[in-house]
């Protein structure tokens, strides 16, 4: 089964976005701040989907030390989140994020199409 | 002497002034849709779920509810990020990049990208060409493609299945004009002073129930005078509306 980690402060769209994925077959891990984001990259997750604005830090940390990482130089990760200036987008896709997605522009149905698109 | 420099100074304070003012208002603007946008997703995630059976089997009048409650927050969704464009085209005033485009490239592309709407709506867009095409000026092809779009979408909008919608480009001394003819309700006679203004919507264009902030065609006109450009419309009646815009093909 393909793990996602789902990096999300707001509890209740972390839940809404892992019950639809895990309805649609993968298995979830979930993380709520910076600090647990970072941990749960020891998990090799298949696809990350990241927050911008977490608590202890940001999106942008957990995608840079990620990128680091050997084993997940080239994981897909989405970045999903509300903040959207031009600057975001460019400082996300300059740190090797995969794509961008505005969470009030899209629906959880889109999002696991996505996912399906990028890792099967 | 000293009374201008006084002055001066004080003119210089008070333009300070504005810009930080206009800094909070930006800022606060951004702050506030990015909690709306997170609200907003909540609401639009959970009534998807619900059309889709995600939480289980719903009757045929809870669907129909269900979806007239998704498309209003989808209309939510979109005012956001008007709010949102429009605040960054006043922060842009002082960032236009000019360098030199194909002005018919640009109004083909766009053209282009309103293909599936159009077809969706039972509508085309036929775009006349021009037999000598212009050459390529300065002018910052991401607004005018604003433009364009804020333009084609109005017509689109305002039009009905089996209409027609002409684009047509000229070339005119120092300036290349855009004409967008649609055959659409029009904008009624009283009205047309205001069109051009900040949150304004006609009241036959309400009245259509299209989304719309009132704040398309105000972007567009801030656009095109930045330009050093002019914008302009004919609307007779019900007979449709046409817009013009020119652009100068020279920047002095």
């Amino acid at each position: 089964m393909k793990k996602i980690l789902i990096v999300e402060d707001d509890a209740f769209l972390q839940g809404l976005s892992a019950k639809k994925l895990s309805k649609e077959g993968y298995s979830i891990i979930t993380a709520s701040d910076t600090p647990e984001g970072l941990k749960a990259l020891e998990e090799n997750p298949d696809i990350v989907l990241l927050d911008l604005v977490l608590p202890g830090g940001d999106g942008y940390m957990i995608l840079a030390a990620l990128r680091a990482k050997e084993s997940m130089k080239d994981t897909p990760v989405i970045i999903f989140s509300n903040l959207a200036e031009d600057k975001d987008i460019k400082k996300a896709r300059d740190l090797g994020a995969t794509d961008f997605m505005i969470k009030s522009n899209f629906t959880l149905d889109e999002l696991a199409e996505k996912v399906k698109e990028l890792i099967g | 002497m000293k009374e201008e420099k006084d002055e001066l100074a004080k003119l210089r304070e008070e333009n300070e002034q504005l810009k930080r003012m206009n800094q909070v208002k930006s800022d606060w603007i951004s702050i506030a849709a990015h909690q709306l946008r997170t609200t907003l997703s909540a609401v639009k995630w959970i009534l998807k779920m619900l059309l889709d059976r995600d939480f289980g089997e719903i009757t045929q009048e809870q669907n129909d509810f269900v979806k007239k409650a998704f498309a209003s927050t989808e209309r939510m969704v979109l005012l956001v990020n008007e709010m949102l464009s429009l605040n960054h085209t006043e922060d842009a005033t002082l960032n236009f990049i000019f360098e030199p485009h194909d002005l018919t490239e640009l109004v083909e592309e766009t053209i282009f990208d309103f293909t599936g709407e159009s077809h969706g709506k039972g509508i085309e867009i036929v775009f006349l060409k021009p037999d000598a095409l212009p050459p390529a000026f300065p002018f910052d092809k991401e607004k005018i493609r604003v433009v364009l779009q804020n333009i084609i979408e109005n017509a689109l909008k305002y039009s009905d299945r089996g209409d027609k919608i002409f684009v047509a480009e000229r070339i005119q001394e120092g300036k290349i004009e855009v004409v967008v003819r649609d055959t659409g309700i029009g904008i009624p006679d009283g009205e047309q002073q205001n069109i051009f203004s900040k949150f304004f919507r006609a009241t036959n264009a309400k009245a259509k129930d299209e989304i719309g902030s009132g704040l398309g065609l105000y972007v567009t006109k801030f656009i095109v005078e930045k330009h050093g450009g002019t914008i302009g419309f004919e609307s007779k009646g019900s007979e449709g509306t046409t817009f013009t815009f020119a652009l100068p093909t020279s920047r002095t």
